[in-house]
C-alpha cells in the first residue's frame, strides 16, 4: 500500500462507518459505536503515521479523475502538508475522545445507533474540509458538515427548542455560505482555477491577479468563515447549538466545525494576504470585536454550556484576529490548544450535567470538589489554561497572538488583554460558583462521579491542555507559514520560558490580565450563593445577560422589514408565479390527456396511424 | 467458418432446449427450481463472455456476422437483463397457470435472437434475428392466456409486428435492388466510392422502410403507437424484457446501420432525426402523466427513453454514440430494478394500477428504496446512472449545436422532457410514501434471487452514476468499430 491510499482511508473509513450502522446496525447499539469509534481512531493511527512518514517532505498531493469527457475534467484531490496533518489529528484525536465519551453519556439513549451514525457522517465531512486540495471539494464538505451538523444539534428532534436551534443554526450557516460560494465563483472567473497549489503559484507569480477584487474576494471568502465560525454579526447562532447533547457541543464547539472557519482562512491565507488587499484589516477588527463582545456576554450567564460556548465564540474572535493581524500561525496554535482545553470543558461540563440529572444552571450546582473529584481537577486544568495561566497550553497560544497584536496594532492589542482579563473572570466566576461553596441543590448534594468511560476521556485531554504549549507545536506551524525563517533548536527549558525572551510586554500583560480577572472573581463570588455583580454594575449587566440585546435587534428587523419582504413576496408567488404554475401544468396535462385520445386501443386506427407514419416519413425525406 | 465467435450463442440456445427436455422430466413442484438454473446458466455465460477477446473485428458466414466489441458490449448487455428476467419470471410464474418452463425457454430464445443481432453484419443477419426475437415475444405477450389483456396485446403485438416486418423486409429487397448487396460492410465501400449511390431515391426508400422497421422495435414516433397497450397487456417480465432487450436489440441494429453502413447516407438525415427524436420525447412524457397504470406509465417514459437514444443518432457524433451506449446501460439497471419491483408487487394484485404501491415504504423498505432509485434514476437526477446518461446525450447535442443551431431547440425540448419526466416520476414516489388509505401493511417476503437481483440494480444506478469513467471507457472502445 502507498502512502497517497492512506489519506483517503481516513476520509472515507468514517463514511463507511455511518452507512454501515445506518443500513445494517440501527438495532446493534454495541456494534454501532464499535464501528463508529474504530474508524475514527484508526484514522488517527493512520494520520499519526502519515505525520511520521511525511516529516520534512514536499507536501502530499493525490487526485483520483473524477471524470475526464471531452473538456469536462473533474478532479477529486486530497493535500497532505502540515496544516492539514495537524488538523486531522486534532479531529481525530479530540473527536475520537469525544466519540468515546459519547458513548457513556448516550447510554440508553432511544437513537443510541443513529446519534453514532451521525457522529460518522459529521467526521467524514470535517475531514473532508481538511484533505480537500480544491476550493470546490472544501465547499461540498462544508455544506455536509452544515447538514450533518444539523442532524446532531437537531438529534433531539422531538423537543422543539432543539429542532428550532438547527433550523437557526443551518440558516445561519447557509447565508455565510452563500458568500462562501460568491467569493469561490470570484476567484474562479479571476484566476481560472480552484486548486490551492495552482492559486497559490498563481498568486506568487502575479500578486496583482485578483486586481482590485482582492479586498472583496477575500471578504467574501471570510463569509464563510463568519458563518461557520460564528464570527460578529452572525454570532447569535452558536450558543442555540447547545441544544444538542454535550458531546455535540463539545465536537462542534471544540475540535471541528467552529474550527473549520479559522482553518479555511489558514488555507486560503495566500488569497487574502495580497497587496492592496484590506482584507485583512477588516477580519482583525471583526475577530477582536467578536472577542470582546462574547467575553462581555458570558459574564453574566449561567447556564454552564452557554458560558462555555460564549467563550469558545471570543476565543474564535482571538483566533480570526490573528489571522487578520498576519499570524495564521498563531491562530492555527490557538486553534489547537483550544480544541483540547474547550472539548476538555465541555465534556467536564457533560459529566456535571449528567451526574446531576441534567441541571445546567451553575447557581444549582456547588459543592461538587469532593463528589466528582476527577471531573474537579480536569475542569480546573481545562479553565486554567483557557484563562492563559503559565506554563499551561493557552498561555502560549494566547501570548503569540497578542505578541502580534502588540507587534501590528496596539489598540487590538489593548482589546486583547481586556478580553484576557474578561475570560479569566467569568471562567474563574463558573468555576468558583460550580465546583467550590456550599451545594446549592438537592442534586448537587447526592451528586456522585460518571463512569470511566467518560472520566478516561477528561484525563486523557487534560494532559494535552496542560503541556500542549511547549510541546513544538508553533515551530511546527512556523516552518509552515514561513517556510524561508527556518526555526532554530532550541533547549526546552528555553520553550518553556520563549514568551518571556520573545516579547515580554506581550507575556507580562497577559498574566497581568489573568490575575486582574482573577482577583475580581475571586472577591466577588468566594462562596456566594448568588450574583451580586448586578447589583454593582446594574444596566451593564443587564444588558450583558440579554446579550446586549442582538437577538431582540435581530427579531426587531425581521419582524419589520423581512415580513414586509415576506409579504411581498409571497403576493408574488400566490398570484404571479402561481399563475405561471397553474397555466404550464395545465396546458402540460391538457395535451397529455389531448394525446392520450390517440391511444384508442382500437387496432384498425392503430395500423393506420402505424400507415400514416411511414408515408410521413417518406415524405419526410423523399419530396 | 470460424463457430468459435458463436459459442456464446450456441450456449444460449442449447441452454433454452435443456430446458425444454428437463421440464419432461421434472415433477411440476420443481420447475420453480428450473428457472433459477436457467438464470444461473445464463450468467455463466455472461461470466464467460469475459473471457472473449473482440478487440479485432472478427467474421463468421461470410461477412453477415461480426464479432467485434460493439457486438460483446451488447451481448452482455443482453445477457445480464436475460438474468434478470429470468429471476422476476421465476418470482410472476404462479399467475403464469402452468407452462413456466416454456417461458424461461422463449425467453432464452429471445436472447439468443438478440445477441444475433448484436453481431449483425448484414441485412440477412438482421432480419433473421429481428424476426426470432418478434416471433417470441408474440407468444411471451400473450403468455397469460387466461387474461383477455395479455392475448389482446399479444394480437395487437402480432399484427403490427408482422405490418412492419412487412415494410423491413421491402425496404431490404429496394436497398438488394439498389445497392447490389446485403453486407452492411460492402454497402459502406461502394456508397464511398460512388456519390451518386446514396442519392438514389430507390436506396433512399429502402432505407427510410428498414428504418420504420427498427423505429417499431425502440418505439419510436410514429411508430410507438403500440408500446403503451402491449407493456400494459404483456406480464410483468415479458414487459421488462420488451422494454430492455427488444430495446436495445433495435438501438444496435441502428447503429450498425446508420452509423456502420451508411453513415454518408444518414448525415442528410440529421432533420428527420431531430424531428423524430423531440417529437418522441414529447410524446412518450406527456402521455404518461395522466397514467395511473403503472406498466402503461413505464410504456410511455420507454418511448420518451427511446427518444433521449435518438438524441445521439441525430448528434452523429463520436460523442452521440458513446452516450447512447452509456444511457442504455444506466437504462439496463434502472427499469429493470422497477420491473423486478412491480413483478413483487403485482403478484398478487390483478390491476397495476398506482395506488396498488400504497404503504410499499413501510411493507418492505427494499422494494421501496430500489423503486424510488429507478424513478429518481429515471427522472435523470444525480447521482445516479440516468442523470449521467442524459447529460451525456444533452452534451453531445450542445457540441452538434455548433455546427447547426437547429440542435439548440432540440435540447431545449429534451429539456422540457426532463421537467416533465420529474413529474410523473415522483408521482410514483409520492405513492410509494404519502399514500393516504394503506388497506393492507403486512411485510412483502422477497425471495434470495430477486433481493440479490435488486441489489445488483441498485449498485449498477450507483456505481453508473458515481464513477462514470470505466463505463465511459467500455462505450467508447465499443464505438470504435462504427464509422463516425
Amino acid at each position: 500500500m502507498t502512502l497517497e491510499a492512506l489519506p483517503w482511508l481516513i476520509l472515507f473509513l468514517p463514511l463507511l462507518a455511518a452507512v454501515a450502522i445506518t443500513l445494517f446496525f440501527q438495532k446493534d447499539e454495541e456494534r454501532s459505536a464499535n464501528f463508529s469509534i474504530g474508524a475514527v481512531w484508526i484514522g488517527f493511527a493512520l494520520s499519526a503515521a502519515l505525520l511520521f512518514f511525511t516529516a520534512g517532505k514536499a507536501p502530499l498531493e493525490t487526485a483520483v479523475n473524477w471524470l475526464d469527457v471531452g473538456g469536462l475534467k473533474a478532479d477529486i484531490g486530497l493535500r497532505v502538508d502540515s496544516l492539514s496533518l495537524l488538523m486531522l489529528l486534532v479531529v481525530t484525536g479530540v473527536g475520537g475522545l469525544i466519540h468515546i465519551y459519547s458513548r457513556g453519556y448516550m447510554h440508553g439513549d432511544a437513537g443510541f445507533s443513529r446519534f453514532f451514525a451521525s457522529l460518522s457522517l459529521f467526521t467524514f465531512s470535517m475531514l473532508g474540509i481538511v484533505l480537500a486540495n480544491n476550493l470546490l471539494m472544501m465547499f461540498i464538505f462544508w455544506e455536509l458538515v452544515g447538514v450533518s451538523s444539523y442532524l446532531l444539534i437537531g438529534f433531539w428532534f422531538e423537543k422543539p427548542s432543539a429542532a428550532d436551534a438547527a433550523k437557526k443554526a443551518f440558516l445561519t450557516n447557509r447565508i455565510g455560505d452563500f458568500g462562501f460560494l460568491l467569493g469561490i465563483i470570484l476567484v474562479w472567473a479571476t484566476l481560472g482555477s480552484l486548486h490551492f497549489g495552482e492559486l497559490e503559484t498563481a498568486l506568487k507569480n502575479n500578486p496583482q491577479a485578483l486586481g482590485a477584487l482582492a479586498t472583496t474576494a477575500g471578504l467574501l471568502l471570510f463569509c464563510g468563515a463568519v458563518g461557520k465560525s460564528a464570527q460578529f454579526p452572525r454570532h447569535v447562532g452558536l450558543p442555540d447549538a447547545m441544544e444538542g447533547p454535550t458531546p455535540v457541543s463539545a465536537l462542534i464547539h471544540a475540535a471541528t466545525m467552529v474550527a473549520a472557519g479559522v482553518f479555511m482562512l489558514c488555507r486560503i491565507f495566500f488569497i487574502l494576504n495580497v497587496p492592496g488587499s484590506m482584507a485583512l484589516e477588516v477580519i482583525a477588527w471583526i475577530g477582536g470585536f467578536t472577542a470582546l463582545l462574547a467575553a462581555l456576554m458570558a459574564v453574566q450567564q449561567n447556564d454552564i454550556k452557554r458560558i462555555l460556548a460564549y467563550s469558545t465564540l471570543s476565543q474564535l474572535g482571538y483566533m480570526v484576529m490573528a489571522i487578520g493581524l498576519t499570524a495564521p500561525g498563531a491562530a492555527m496554535f490557538h486553534l489547537t490548544t483550544h480544541a483540547f482545553f474547550k472539548a476538555l470543558l465541555f465534556l467536564g461540563a457533560g459529566s456535571v450535567i449528567h451526574t446531576l440529572h441534567h441541571e445546567q444552571d451553575i447557581w444549582r450546582m456547588g459543592g461538587l470538589k469532593t463528589k466528582l473529584p476527577v471531573t474537579y481537577l480536569t475542569f480546573l486544568i481545562g479553565t486554567l489554561a483557557l484563562c492563559g495561566v503559565w506554563p499551561l497550553s493557552g498561555f502560549y497560544s494566547k501570548d503569540s497572538i497578542l505578541a502580534a497584536a502588540a507587534e501590528h496594532n496596539i489598540a487590538l492589542f489593548i482589546l486583547g488583554v481586556t478580553v484576557a482579563a474578561l475570560t479569566t473572570f467569568y471562567m474563574a466566576r463558573l468555576f468558583l460558583v460550580a465546583f467550590l461553596g456550599p451545594a446549592k441543590s438537592d442534586a448537587a448534594e447526592h451528586a456522585h462521579e460518571s463512569p470511566s468511560v467518560m472520566t478516561v476521556p477528561l484525563r486523557l485531554l487534560a494532559v494535552p491542555s496542560a503541556i500542549a504549549g511547549f510541546f513544538g507545536l508553533e515551530a511546527f506551524l512556523e516552518k509552515f507559514f514561513h517556510p524561508a525563517e527556518a526555526g532554530h533548536a532550541t533547549s526546552f527549558l528555553e520553550t518553556i520560558f520563549a514568551p518571556f525572551n520573545h516579547s515580554p510586554l506581550a507575556a507580562f500583560f497577559g498574566l497581568f490580565a489573568v490575575l486582574l480577572g482573577g482577583s475580581c472573581a475571586f472577591s466577588l463570588y468566594w462562596n456566594a450563593t448568588r450574583d451580586v455583580l448586578p447589583e454593582k454594575i446594574g444596566l451593564l449587566s443587564r444588558a450583558m445577560r440579554n446579550r446586549f440585546y442582538f437577538d431582540e435587534l435581530y427579531e426587531w428587523f425581521i419582524a419589520r422589514i423581512q415580513e414586509a419582504l415576506a409579504t411581498f413576496t409571497d403576493a408574488f408567488d400566490r398570484w404571479i408565479v402561481m399563475g405561471l404554475v397553474r397555466l404550464t401544468h395545465g396546458s402540460v396535462e391538457l395535451t397529455g390527456r389531448a394525446l392520450r385520445l390517440l391511444q384508442t386501443g382500437n387496432l384498425q386506427t392503430y395500423t393506420f396511424l402505424f400507415a400514416a407514419g411511414v408515408v410521413a416519413l417518406l415524405y419526410f425525406v423523399l419530396h | 467458418m470460424n463457430t468459435s465467435l458463436i459459442v456464446l450463442e450456441i450456449a444460449v440456445v442449447l441452454l433454452g432446449l435443456g430446458v425444454l427436455l428437463a421440464d419432461l422430466w421434472l415433477p411440476a413442484e420443481r420447475r420453480r427450481a428450473l428457472g433459477l438454473a436457467a438464470a444461473f446458466g445464463v450468467m455463466m455465460v455472461l461470466c464467460y463472455s469475459f473471457r472473449l477477446d473482440a478487440s479485432v473485428p472478427q467474421f463468421a458466414f461470410g461477412q453477415s456476422y461480426v464479432f467485434d466489441a460493439l457486438a460483446l458490449f451488447f451481448k452482455r448487455f443482453f445477457l445480464f437483463a436475460a438474468v434478470l428476467v429470468l429471476v422476476m419470471s421465476v418470482e410472476f410464474s404462479d399467475s403464469f397457470h402452468g407452462g413456466a418452463s416454456e417461458f424461461y425457454a422463449l425467453v432464452l430464445f429471445a436472447l439468443a435472437g438478440m445477441m444475433f443481432a448484436a453481431s449483425a453484419g448484414g441485412f440477412v443477419l438482421l432480419f433473421v434475428s429481428l424476426e426470432l426475437i418478434t416471433v417470441t415475444f408474440y407468444v411471451l405477450v400473450s403468455f397469460q392466456r387466461h387474461r383477455a389483456q395479455s392475448l389482446e396485446a399479444g394480437v395487437k403485438y402480432l399484427i403490427l409486428g408482422a405490418l412492419s416486418s412487412g415494410f423491413l423486409v421491402y425496404g431490404i429487397a429496394l436497398v438488394f435492388g439498389a445497392g447490389g448487396t446485403m453486407d452492411f460492410a460492402q454497402l459502406q465501400q461502394k456508397l464511398a466510392a460512388n456519390h451518386e449511390l446514396a442519392h438514389k431515391p430507390i436506396l433512399l426508400a429502402g432505407l427510410l422502410l428498414v428504418l420504420v422497421g427498427l423505429g417499431f422495435k425502440i418505439a419510436a414516433f410514429p411508430f410507438q403507437i403500440w408500446a403503451p397497450d402491449v407493456y400494459q397487456g404483456a406480464p410483468a417480465p415479458t414487459t421488462a424484457f420488451l422494454a430492455v432487450g427488444s430495446k436495445a436489440a433495435g438501438i444496435v441494429l441502428l447503429l450498425r446501420l446508420l452509423q456502420g453502413a451508411v453513415p454518408d447516407v444518414a448525415q442528410h438525415w440529421e432533420k428527420l432525426l431531430m424531428v423524430m427524436s423531440g417529437v418522441t420525447i414529447l410524446y412518450g412524457s406527456l402521455c404518461a402523466i395522466p397514467q395511473r397504470g403503472l406498466k402503461r406509465l413505464l410504456g410511455y417514459s420507454s418511448i420518451a427513453s427511446a427518444g433521449y437514444l435518438l438524441l445521439g443518432f441525430a448528434a452523429m457524433s463520436r460523442a452521440g454514440s458513446v452516450a447512447i451506449l452509456y444511457y442504455l446501460g444506466g437504462y439496463l439497471f434502472t427499469v429493470l430494478a422497477a420491473f423486478a419491483v412491480l413483478c413483487v408487487v403485482l403478484r398478487q394484485a390483478d390491476s397495476d394500477d398506482i395506488s396498488a404501491l400504497a404503504g410499499l415504504g413501510q411493507r418492505s423498505p427494499l422494494l421501496a428504496a430500489a423503486l424510488t432509485m429507478a424513478m429518481v434514476s429515471l427522472a435523470g437526477i444525480p447521482p445516479l446512472a440516468g442523470f449521467f446518461g442524459k447529460f451525456l446525450l444533452l452534451k453531445a447535442v450542445v457540441e452538434a449545436g455548433a455546427d447547426n443551431p437547429a440542435f439548440y431547440w432540440l435540447l431545449a425540448v429534451a429539456l422540457v422532457g426532463v421537467v416533465i419526466s420529474l413529474y410523473y416520476c415522483f408521482g410514483v414516489i409520492r405513492a410509494i410514501y404519502w399514500s393516504k388509505n394503506t388497506a393492507d401493511t403486512s411485510a412483502i417476503e422477497i425471495s434470495m434471487p430477486l433481493r440479490a437481483s435488486l441489489y445488483a440494480c441498485i449498485a449498477g444506478m450507483l456505481y453508473l452514476g458515481l464513477f462514470p469513467r470505466a463505463a465511459v471507457d467500455a462505450a467508447a472502445l465499443a464505438v470504435n468499430v462504427l464509422k463516425l
